[in-house]
């Protein structure tokens, strides 16, 4: 484990070098190739050394993150083009991966804050860096701050653990009780602002709309896992309280789910509607952690991970469009399968796994998580039942809009998508549509 | 005053002036080394070539002097009037005002702000730094927990509100000055190993900006825009604002995760939530300033052009250890 974190620290230096932009990227799929070939043993902590550790949660999610950062170098090429600071720009990639691996891959709970905390830094500079509009400044105070309101009493909590349990290992942690009732508050507050849930979700359609493509790759696909991840940790040790309070975030997260998925049919932005969604999808993987049970803890795990491929894909596509047309409005981007529809091959794909169609691994998310919230209670089919029905309107709402129909009289020339493009495109879809062909490994935890 | 033997001079009598008061075994040795203290930073801080340094030295000179009066009649009180150890009373109150009067905590904050406007940058870092040292340790010797407790929570409260409006950057960084002493108020009341540890810190990461606006001869915040900066002056301009707010990974969390710590054990939870919420709102003017660091392209005037190249590695030190102490402080525990 501490190779990788080596290698991710090497591979600063490299950064700053001339014409090293691609060799970066490959450099880091090399390194995801090194990461995949590790033991992955189930219901245990693997691979421990100094202060590091593999779970099966740990192992898929940095995966995931190692998979986004070397296709966010890949979808930035026209920074390395215009020449627009791209060493600071792979200096902070590559600073976000290590701060997002140390955060999945610690022992000790106030290591993980430290680094989940971390990770925030880049990420602020990416979007107030790179980002287009004058908003963005809006968007990055949104952002740390919403995320600070809920980590600060996390630091509470994590400090007044350490004092009464005198230990801090994340192993450990599971043979405590803690079941009180404001530091079970303290303690999922800042995952559920993360993640995020309804009504601390402003943030996120600031932050992913103004951020730069690379931004809103990662913001999507690794750091509202973030939340996720942590409330897998913390929950072992209050469970007690879980059982009693959980309904209250279920309930907040499915009805606002259900009113965030229509809010997505009047959006003009075709990023604004795609963060709309994450907020939509991740309302149902808090409501599938909170319900505590084993189809639960495993649908949102694998809907975290093919969300995260899926919505960074759809924002690739986004960034596709919004560089030739230098515009996300939807009134602009319509009838493009008239120019690209090789492309809209890729719009389809993607959107389809949006709407968790089969083959993709969004269906085996939201199967297991319709399953396990049914199970809790009955009434919660009708929200579900919605919240699916409208994703699958919305999906093909974005995909009718900008496919079909006319398109806009007032295009210049641009062209057909270039290889990289597709390339950037067929490393989201192929691991989300083909996963679910041995998904045993993310799914079977004992 | 030029920069000659008499600034040596005076500034040798001001840190010995230090040494007297927090090493004295009497109350009385304690405040001559107060009152040396002030007769030697006047000379240092007026020039008398200057209106503005001639009356920030006069309105120093009258709040210090009258916190000292206070100080010495309040010792006076405790050894005639009172025999007693018990720290809980109005005498201990008393002499805790003075103190905090003499370092600039709230409530008693309000010349502390005008006269930081008043003075360059490097009488404002012996003012911000070295100048709370005697008081802190005065007030470590004979404390009331309860009214401290209460001017903690002022000095958050004050220095995080005081600095929204505010676009000088002395009076920001007198502000957040405030705002930690309430932080090092509720450390020393803890032990003076943990205010030094704190006190340390705080001063390194002051001292690396104060010496980078001074460096650039910066007063106020549109002069951050105006100019145009090297890349590496933004970068550690942001880092050090950054890791003054307290952010990781920078080496201004540690100090503030430690106090948490201490307020946990003690059980003040209410008091560390106040602590927490303040932060943030210090956090937001800090980013503020720093606007121009983030954004890589703003509208910048090419002919202000910010010669730094002799200071360069001061400065890209500075930054280093700022990123990566949390890291190397580690090896301590090796």
């Amino acid at each position: 484990m501490m190779k990788f974190l080596f290698m991710m620290i090497f591979m600063i230096p490299l950064c700053f070098m001339k014409n090293m932009f691609w060799l970066v990227q490959m450099m880091l799929f090399f390194m995801m190739f090194l990461f995949m070939n590790l033991n992955l043993n189930i219901m245990c902590f693997f691979n421990m050394s100094y202060m590091f550790y593999c779970d099966i949660i740990s192992f898929g999610l940095i995966l995931l993150s190692i998979w986004i950062c070397s296709l966010m170098i890949m979808a930035s090429e026209s920074l390395f083009k215009l020449n627009f600071y791209f060493n600071f720009f792979l200096f902070n990639v590559i600073f976000l991966l290590i701060m997002l691996y140390l955060t999945f891959s610690v022992l000790n709970l106030l290591l993980f804050y430290f680094f989940f905390e971390a990770s925030l830094i880049p990420t602020l500079l990416l979007i107030i860096g790179w980002g287009y509009q004058p908003e963005r400044i809006q968007a990055g105070m949104y952002l740390l701050f919403y995320t600070l309101f809920g980590s600060l009493p996390l630091l509470m909590g994590i400090v007044y653990i350490f004092n009464d349990l005198n230990t801090m290992t994340i192993y450990f942690l599971k043979f405590f009780n803690m079941n009180m009732y404001l530091l079970y508050i303290s303690m999922i507050f800042a995952f559920l602002v993360k993640m995020p849930m309804y009504f601390v979700h402003l943030w996120l359609p600031k932050a992913h709309v103004e951020a730069p493509v690379s931004g809103s790759m990662i913001l999507a696909g690794i750091m509202l896992k973030l939340g996720g991840y942590g409330l897998l940790r913390v929950m072992i040790f209050l469970q007690e309280v879980n059982l009693k309070l959980n309904y209250i975030w279920i309930i907040i997260s499915l009805v606002g789910g259900l009113f965030i998925s229509m809010k997505c049919f009047c959006q003009v932005d075709m990023k604004s509607l795609i963060a709309y969604s994450s907020v939509a999808h991740m309302s149902m993987v808090i409501g599938g952690i909170m319900v505590m049970n084993y189809w639960g803890f495993i649908g949102s795990y694998i809907l975290m991970i093919s969300h995260g491929l899926c919505s960074s894909g759809m924002f690739c596509l986004a960034n596709i469009n919004y560089e030739r047309l230098h515009s996300r409005s939807l009134y602009i981007n319509s009838g493009m399968m008239n120019f690209m529809p090789s492309m809209s091959l890729w719009w389809f794909l993607l959107l389809s796994s949006n709407m968790a169609a089969p083959p993709s691994l969004n269906l085996l998310g939201e199967i297991s998580l319709i399953n396990s919230l049914v199970s809790w209670s009955n009434i919660s089919m009708i929200l579900l039942m919605m919240i699916s029905f409208f994703s699958a309107g919305y999906s093909l709402y974005l995909y009718s809009y900008i496919q079909h129909g006319k398109y806009f009289q007032g295009l210049y020339s641009f062209y057909v998508g270039s290889s990289r493009e597709y390339l950037l495109l067929f490393l989201h879809w192929f691991p989300l549509n083909m996963m679910i062909l041995k998904v045993d490994f993310i799914s079977i935890w004992f | 005053m030029n920069n000659n033997s008499n600034k040596m001079f005076f500034l040798f009598i001001l840190f010995f002036s230090t040494l007297i008061s927090i090493s004295s075994n009497s109350w009385f040795g304690c405040w001559i080394g107060l009152e040396i203290n002030l007769l030697s930073f006047i000379p240092l801080i007026s020039n008398s070539k200057n209106l503005l340094s001639v009356e920030t030295s006069l309105k120093y000179f009258l709040t210090q002097s009258l916190a000292s009066i206070n100080f010495l009649f309040m010792i006076l009180i405790k050894f005639s009037l009172l025999k007693n150890f018990n720290m809980n009373n109005i005498i201990s109150i008393m002499m805790n005002s003075s103190l905090l009067m003499k370092m600039g905590s709230a409530p008693f904050h309000f010349w502390f702000p005008n006269i930081v406007e008043g003075l360059s940058w490097m009488n404002n870092f012996m003012l911000m730094t070295w100048q709370k040292i005697s008081p802190m340790i005065l007030l470590s010797y004979y404390f009331n927990k309860n009214f401290l407790i209460f001017m903690i929570i002022t000095n958050l409260i004050i220095g995080s509100l005081g600095g929204l409006n505010q676009t000088s950057l002395r009076k920001l960084l007198a502000f957040s000055s405030i705002n930690n002493l309430g932080w090092m108020i509720f450390s020393i009341m803890i032990s003076e190993n943990l205010w030094l540890f704190y006190f340390l810190i705080y001063s390194m990461m002051i001292s690396m900006m104060i010496s980078l606006f001074f460096l650039m001869n910066m007063y106020f915040m549109n002069q951050l825009f105006i100019n145009n900066m090297n890349f590496f002056i933004k970068l550690n301009l942001l880092i050090n604002f950054l890791s003054l707010g307290g952010l990781p990974p920078f080496m201004g969390f540690m100090p503030k995760w430690i106090i948490i710590n201490f307020l946990l054990i003690n059980k003040f939870y209410f008091l560390t939530f106040i602590f927490m919420m303040t932060s943030l709102i210090i956090i937001y003017y800090y980013i503020r300033i720093i606007y121009s660091s983030f954004m890589f392209n703003y509208f910048k005037m090419k002919w202000v052009n910010l010669l730094m190249k002799n200071n360069m590695s001061l400065i890209n030190l500075s930054s280093f250890i700022s990123i990566s102490s949390m890291i190397l402080s580690t090896f301590i525990f090796m």
